[in-house]
């Protein structure tokens, strides 16, 4: 483990992302067709990541701060690999646990406890793994005699405990997590710093991304401050984010110049 | 491939899920699965041996098998289609092979239909149809029809979530298809007819004889049809897994 300790454990290479929003409703086929023949199908390329860099190395615990819309979720969602970057390259070694919201991956016909196999079953574990930790994911869920009961009765917050409790039960390689801990009370997120601390221990990676600065100060061994897709800040907590606090303020005072992102439209065809 | 078989415990769980959901609010659960190809078979007996007179002996039994045939192969393609739509919430946010959830539904499809069986061996016995050894030859008959809705829900689903049209338009396909293929009328009718050949030759009546024939007319179907459904079945299962290669990584981003 320790001469891999250097290795990176994500590697993003000038990742860039476009979303490619139609100009068109281009709901149905038909539209579609009418459109390509007139050659008038036009797109908003909406470029939601642009050159980012990312070296993160085993045991850094990664927060990710940003104004609304400045890319955080889609930046999250490249490194767990369910959106294929646009340009360069993304490589990510071991094995990821998203928990890019707590309520992903449930059936709320199902009760709790079928839910935890679904669940890890789509964390890509197998189902003698599940059945290991099974006593352990009910204890720290705290849900009780409720793990037999649909959970569509189940509160929100009963739910993202249950969620968070199968995504931390088994040690991963990289641990994302986005904005998840805003939901569950005091005490539920005391035990999720716990675990989280744990997990960090036994050599977990951390991404968190969060609006709680207090919060990614206490835990994060290091920041970055993503704005319009861009990288604007890289480095310890303290710095990041007091000039993130700093620029924020500012921008209440100015009136915002810039407020729409960069958006070019583009003809196809044409 | 290789990735499938490494969630082959999910790809279970999803089919006992599917079934488990299907069933869980109604107050007869399963038996439904059995009872409802009974009843259509009760009210077309009524309607075309009463009414309109089809020469076709132990009609009870062409008909189930008929139907048994048809709601495979309709909910198969159906489901598969909408079945990246309806588990978008996951897709968004987990990397899971995208292929798990139309190829989950179709095996949930094949276990239906293994359960609405039960009741036509019930008919087969009741009518005192003969029990051949040739319905050992349906398992072959359930592959080749699982191999061409799979192929169809792996080009149908990337499409349907591109464009919402495409579940409209193949509902209204389905049931064109539906009075295009011999399931509750001889192919005899049809041939008189000038256009009759589209129904004749239609891979989809071949598909259904190889399931059909083992159990009404107690044969092995013959190399025409055999041959037919096999090569529609290899075709869509390659043109689908050809498309939904192409298409997965865009997936997500039309949710």
């Amino acid at each position: 483990m320790s001469d891999l300790m250097s290795d990176p454990v994500i590697r993003l290479d000038s990742v860039a992302l476009c979303y490619r929003l139609a100009q068109q409703r281009l709901g149905s086929f038909k539209e579609y067709l009418i459109h390509m023949v007139k050659g008038s199908l036009t797109y908003e390329q909406l470029w939601a990541l642009r050159g980012v860099d990312l070296i993160v190395t085993q045991g850094e615990m990664v927060g990710i701060i940003g104004p609304n819309g400045a890319g955080k979720s889609t930046l999250a969602k490249v490194i767990t690999g369910v959106l294929k970057p646009t340009e360069g390259q993304r490589e990510v070694r071991g094995t990821i646990a998203p928990i890019l919201e707590l309520t992903t991956g449930f059936d709320y016909e199902l009760t709790g406890y079928e839910n935890i196999f679904l669940n890890a079953l789509l964390l890509g574990r197998r189902r003698v793994e599940i059945d290991e930790r099974l006593e352990s994911i009910i204890e720290f869920s705290g849900l009780g005699k409720f793990i037999h009961s649909p959970i569509r009765n189940y509160s929100s917050g009963m739910v993202a405990r249950l969620g968070f409790s199968i995504a931390t039960a088994w040690v991963p390689d990289v641990l994302i997590l986005d904005e998840a801990l805003a939901v569950g009370d005091a005490r539920f997120l005391k035990r999720c710093q716990t675990r989280m601390s744990e997990l960090r221990e036994a050599g977990a990676t951390t991404i968190l991304i969060s609006h709680a600065t207090d919060m990614l100060r206490d835990y994060c061994t290091r920041c970055v401050w993503l704005d319009q897709g861009v990288v604007q800040a890289d480095g310890p907590p303290g710095d990041v984010l007091d000039r993130y606090n700093e620029a924020m303020s500012q921008a209440r005072t100015v009136p915002d110049q810039q407020a729409s992102p960069d958006s070019a439209v583009v003809s196809l065809d044409g | 491939m290789h990735e499938l078989y490494k969630y082959r415990d999910l790809i279970k769980t999803l089919v006992i899920r599917d079934l488990k959901v299907r069933y869980r609010r109604s107050a007869i659960g399963f038996l439904w699965t059995m009872l409802q190809p009974l009843l259509m078979m009760l009210v077309l007996h009524l309607v075309f041996s009463t009414v309109f007179r089809f020469d076709l002996p132990n009609y009870p039994v062409y008909v189930l098998a008929g139907i048994l045939f048809w709601n495979f192969f309709q909910q198969s393609i159906i489901t598969s289609m909408n079945s990246l739509k309806g588990n978008a919430p996951i897709l968004q946010k987990l990397p899971v092979p995208m292929a798990i959830f139309p190829l989950s539904t179709v095996i949930s499809g094949v276990v239906n239909l293994a359960l609405a069986m039960i009741p036509l061996f019930g008919i087969l016995i009741a009518t005192g149809h003969p029990l051949t050894s040739t319905l050992f030859f349906l398992p072959v008959s359930i592959l080749i029809m699982a191999a061409f809705t799979l192929g169809a829900g792996l080009l149908l689903s990337p499409l349907a979530v591109f464009f919402s049209d495409v579940i409209e338009l193949i509902g209204v396909v389905m049931i064109l298809l539906m009075y295009l293929t011999p399931i509750f009328y001889p192919v005899s009718i049809a041939e008189k007819h000038k256009f009759g050949w589209v129904v004749t030759y239609s891979p989809v009546r071949a598909i259904m004889e190889v399931f059909r024939d083992p159990i009404y007319l107690n044969k092995i179907p013959g190399p025409a049809m055999l041959g037919v459904s096999t090569f529609v079945a290899v075709a869509a299962l390659i043109l689908g897994y050809v498309v939904f290669r192409r298409s997965s990584d865009r997936i997500p981003f039309y949710f």
